[in-house]
């Protein structure tokens, strides 16, 4: 069972590279799979399903236009980019 | 929670109370929480708040972020803010609107070459600080030069990778900020020396190894950093010498210095690095 699932997951990566110029050799298959283990999965990235607007000011634009509520975040400090993380 | 916020337009705002441009809604919610509350005593309150405009930019509904009474309960704050989201949906009758669940949409350069940095600080003491933190910086012209094509191994010092490694520290670093100007102290240095090495390949695309430990410095008076293993895959087209895309990852361990508990723990700062557009 776990040759099996190893194989179809070497499959699956080669067809999935196989696209993107990415070859899983001697050397780099090591670093690609420890960057896909590292990378967030979707899950964890559920922020980025969100409408972020660049600005309040964009916000309340789109907001007129397209009819939409905005769902505004206040922090109270000199810096807090709240859209990366780094805040 | 991403439902719930699924009709909104999301944005963010930050600023000082004696700031002279505030915007109107952001002046409305702060003037009603600190208003002056005769014969109570204030609560606890964060210094993030949520404001709910509709779409004529009215304030409908606002509320402390991080809801003190249940603060540092694992998922009081997801359902305290869900209770609140639910309040506003009915004023702004968004319980018959329908919506669809939208894309995954990471942070780009809109078509333009760069470096995407997906940080992971796995604090177990702190779960709003393991959200992963998306940055991504531009690639221009000559950047990547000092990652030519390696005919054989040779060295290169990680401080070529700044702009990129630079985005490598946890959210939310409170305890890393300059004491006067209240700014977060930026990275300024990456220490290190890399191998940079051709891997073998009979056919299909070149690929080389960047690989080595790097030290993350920032600009602190205390010459604070942080260690860890950098790994590179870089892809090279036929008949060019500078790589066109990379992918790789830092695996480091990051000081934090705990105030409750005196004592600094060591919590692992992960990385996944990547070339943009994919």
């Amino acid at each position: 069972m776990k040759r099996t699932s190893r194989y179809l997951f070497s499959l699956w990566a080669t067809v999935l590279l196989a696209g993107t110029g990415w070859s899983e050799g001697t050397g780099t298959r090591g670093i690609l799979e420890r960057y896909r283990s590292i990378r967030p999965d979707a899950k964890d990235l559920a922020m980025y399903r969100l409408d972020w607007a660049t600005s309040l000011d964009d916000a309340l634009k789109r907001a007129a236009k397209e009819s939409r509520p905005v769902y505004l975040i206040i922090i109270h400090a000199k810096y807090g980019d709240i859209t990366s993380g780094h805040c | 929670m991403v439902r719930k916020l699924e009709p909104y337009i999301i944005a963010s705002w930050h600023g000082h109370r004696n700031d002279t441009d505030i915007p109107a809604a952001v002046k409305a919610v702060w003037d009603e929480k600190f208003k002056a509350q005769r014969g109570r005593t204030p609560g606890r309150q964060s210094n993030v708040d949520i404001a709910i405009l509709d779409s004529r930019g009215s304030l409908v509904h606002s509320f402390d972020a991080a809801n003190h009474q249940q603060y540092g309960r694992r998922g009081r704050i997801e359902s305290y803010t869900a209770d609140e989201l639910s309040r506003a949906a009915s004023t702004l009758g968004l319980a018959k609107r329908p919506t669809k669940t939208p894309a995954l949409k990471l942070p780009d350069l809109q078509g333009k070459q760069g470096v995407r940095v997906l940080v992971s600080l796995d604090d177990e003491r702190m779960h709003a600080y393991r959200a992963p933190v998306v940055e991504v910086v531009p690639v221009e012209d000559g950047d990547w030069d000092h990652l030519a094509w390696p005919e054989e191994a040779r060295r290169v010092s990680s401080s070529v990778l700044l702009p990129y490694l630079s985005q490598i520290y946890p959210p939310g670093v409170m305890e890393r900020t300059n004491p006067t100007t209240k700014e977060v102290y930026r990275i300024k240095a990456v220490e290190g020396e890399l191998e940079l090495s051709p891997v073998a390949a009979k056919k299909g695309p070149r690929h080389a190894i960047l690989r080595g430990e790097v030290r993350i410095v920032d600009e602190g008076p205390d010459d604070f950093g942080y260690k860890g293993t950098l790994e590179i895959v870089l892809a090279y087209r036929d008949g060019e010498s500078t790589p066109h895309a990379l992918r790789g990852y830092f695996d480091g361990l990051y000081p934090r210095s705990d105030r409750m508990h005196r004592d600094t723990r060591w919590l692992p700062l992960q990385a996944a690095i990547e070339s943009i557009p994919e």
